[in-house]
């Protein structure tokens, strides 16, 4: 039976703190990754012949690595409890790429290679990671 | 693992989230904890038990049935 003293789904301030500060982190890599990934692509000419077009399509990864950096201080910043939902999560989603990553190469093994490989593996690592965090709540 | 956390936390009028914040925890945890659904780290036990100023055995209790002879 719930009592008045829970007080629901709200979070308390010290969640919220945490929250304020993975939002600190995260958004500011975010944004730079949305910002070089715009000059990549209007002016990084990946499928130009200039020999510069391997580092532009390399700088995605610095932004990129902000974005690791504000999720690994974020995994330090909460709980046992939580760390292990997230932990399970990205380990269902790791598994689920890997499995995709592996039935995609046999695919194209066999004749049928898909066109977005790369995009099919990506996309199947965040759903499975994103059932998985659903269901562990 | 069974445990008292709600009891002791509803005697004192506190909300979830008033002791998630003095344990230093979320507010989910705590349900977790009260809901039998996640049994604490040895130092997040010994944290709830000097806030309580109770023993740890006092506050959580194994299952009968997990007791081996």
């Amino acid at each position: 039976m719930t009592s008045e003293l829970d007080s629901g789904g709200a979070r308390s301030a010290g969640d919220k703190a945490r929250a304020r500060a993975y939002h600190r982190d995260f958004w500011p890599g975010i944004l730079g990754y949305g910002i070089v990934l715009t000059a990549v692509l209007l002016w990084g000419d990946l499928d130009g012949p200039s020999p510069w077009r391997y580092v532009w399509a390399l700088l995605p990864v610095i932004p990129a690595g902000w974005v690791v950096r504000a999720v690994v201080r974020h995994v330090s910043r909460i709980d046992d409890y939580q760390r292990m939902l997230l932990l399970k999560g990205l380990a269902v989603g790791f598994a689920v790429a890997m499995i995709a990553s592996l039935t995609v190469g046999f695919l194209g093994i066999a004749g049928l290679a898909l066109p977005a490989a790369g995009w099919i593996v990506y996309g199947a690592g965040m759903l499975g990671w994103a059932v998985a965090a659903a269901v562990a709540q | 693992m069974k445990n008292r956390l709600k009891e002791l936390r509803e005697d004192r009028g506190w909300t979830q989230g008033a002791l998630a914040d003095q344990l230093d925890v979320s507010r989910q945890t705590i349900n977790a904890l009260e809901t039998g659904r996640y049994d604490p780290s040895l130092p997040l036990a010994f944290r709830i038990a000097r806030l309580f100023a109770q023993p740890i055995e006092a506050i959580f209790q194994p299952e009968s049935d997990s007791i081996s002879p």
